[in-house]
């Protein structure tokens, strides 16, 4: 059962592949070009995870979205698949640790994954966001995995 | 194969290429764009020190600096709890007191109309009727329920400007223009210097109120902080 259904996984792999290459690059391609034309709503976020320092959470800031476009663009037509989802998955993991440090530090914000960063009106800690926001990248991480693992597959311009 | 791979690594730089060149442009024109303009039109009365933030009693000290955005909720009710007193300490002088209208809340509408720039862009020439204060309070009540709805329009500026009494055609030609809309991204890049994060934010002599022990919320508090800050 186990060896037919890791068979079948093994034949569909390339599909899997196209598959999970679309939703990773989707989602950073969305991601970024949300925030994309607007740069201090970007900057913004990244200043309210008060971890940088200033200037470099601005530079962060504005040059974020047009990295997340270009991942996400370079895993949808498939080039350079393996190197590009491990900086993608590794991009996930700081999006984690800085989610996660923001909820221990008691620091109440949006987490302006798809633009409306910023810092909260109320004190109170959106802890469902929070959890859902690092359930859903621990996955993005996960695919990234998988991409870096098992690069080939279909319509993709890497051979 | 190998002529074939030869061919998909041509196809393959093609775009790599494609990708690289239209980000590229891209970011310049973003950065354009967005970048403040060094010969954007100005309201009167600005304090260029503190990031062309409109400016009452420059010469008085302490310094009191208000960021806000007109579509935000919580700026509205900051607004209503403690807007008395600081037209009070305005009119007597007692601080120099510093507005730094934001944008970002337009800046998120889908519809490409930024309508914290309509507003901020209003707020500014009201300054140069003299009608700041009363045209700030107005826009406060009169914010939509919801952000971004389609209320803060030109026209609407005009008729709250009535409201209040301006008549001038400099007025209606300031607000139609938009006249310091680009001047409302001075104000943006200077909120990233200074780290502001969330709307309102008041510096008290350069030290932030505090959110969490109610400085923003209760009136006694935020009294208190001013007078801590050497509001007398």
């Amino acid at each position: 059962m186990i060896t037919n259904l890791l068979a079948n996984m093994h034949k569909s792999q390339s599909w899997i592949t196209f598959a999970f290459r679309i939703i990773l690059g989707g989602v950073l391609l969305v991601a970024g070009a949300i925030k994309v034309t607007d740069p201090y709503g970007s900057a913004t976020s990244v200043r309210a995870y008060q971890v940088l320092p200033i200037h470099i959470a601005n530079a962060l800031g504005f040059v974020l979205p047009f990295i997340e476009v270009g991942l996400g663009i370079f895993l949808i037509v498939g080039i350079w698949v393996r190197y590009i989802s491990i900086v993608s998955s590794a991009l996930m993991i700081v999006f984690i640790i800085a989610i996660s440090q923001a909820w221990i530090r008691g620091i109440s914000l949006d987490c302006g994954c798809f633009g409306k960063g910023g810092l909260k009106d109320t004190q109170e800690l959106p802890v469902w966001s929070y959890t859902i926001e690092i359930i859903r990248d621990i996955a993005l991480a996960t695919i990234g995995g998988y991409l870096f693992r098992f690069p080939q597959g279909k319509l993709g311009l890497d051979k | 194969m190998a002529s074939n791979t030869s061919g998909d690594k041509g196809l393959r730089a093609i775009v790599i290429g494609m990708i690289v060149f239209v980000l590229a442009v891209t970011g310049i024109f973003i950065y354009l764009d967005k970048k403040p303009a060094q010969n954007a039109l100005t309201p009167a009365s600005i304090s260029k020190a503190d990031g062309s933030g409109l400016v009452f009693n420059p010469k008085a000290k302490p310094q009191i600096d208000i960021w806000e955005d007109f579509q935000c909720p919580a700026c509205r009710d900051f607004e209503a709890i403690n807007n008395e007193l600081v037209k009070k300490i305005i009119t007597e002088g007692r601080a120099k007191v510093v507005y730094h209208p934001l944008t970002f809340i337009g800046a998120r509408s889908t519809n490409g109309i930024n309508e914290s720039i309509i507003a901020a862009n209003a707020s500014a020439c009201a300054m140069d009727q003299g009608k700041f204060i009363e045209m700030h309070e107005i826009l406060y009540q009169n914010q939509a329920s919801s952000e971004n709805s389609g209320r803060f329009s030109t026209e609407f500026m005009i008729s709250l400007g009535n409201k209040i009494g301006i008549t001038s055609m400099k007025f209606q030609d300031c607000v139609t223009g938009g006249n310091y809309a680009l001047w409302t991204e001075s104000i943006s890049s200077y909120a990233a210097v200074k780290n502001v994060n969330s709307t309102p934010t008041i510096f008290v002599n350069g030290k932030e109120l505090n959110r969490a022990g109610g400085e923003y919320s209760d009136p006694a508090k935020f009294e208190a902080a001013l007078a801590a800050g050497g509001v007398k």
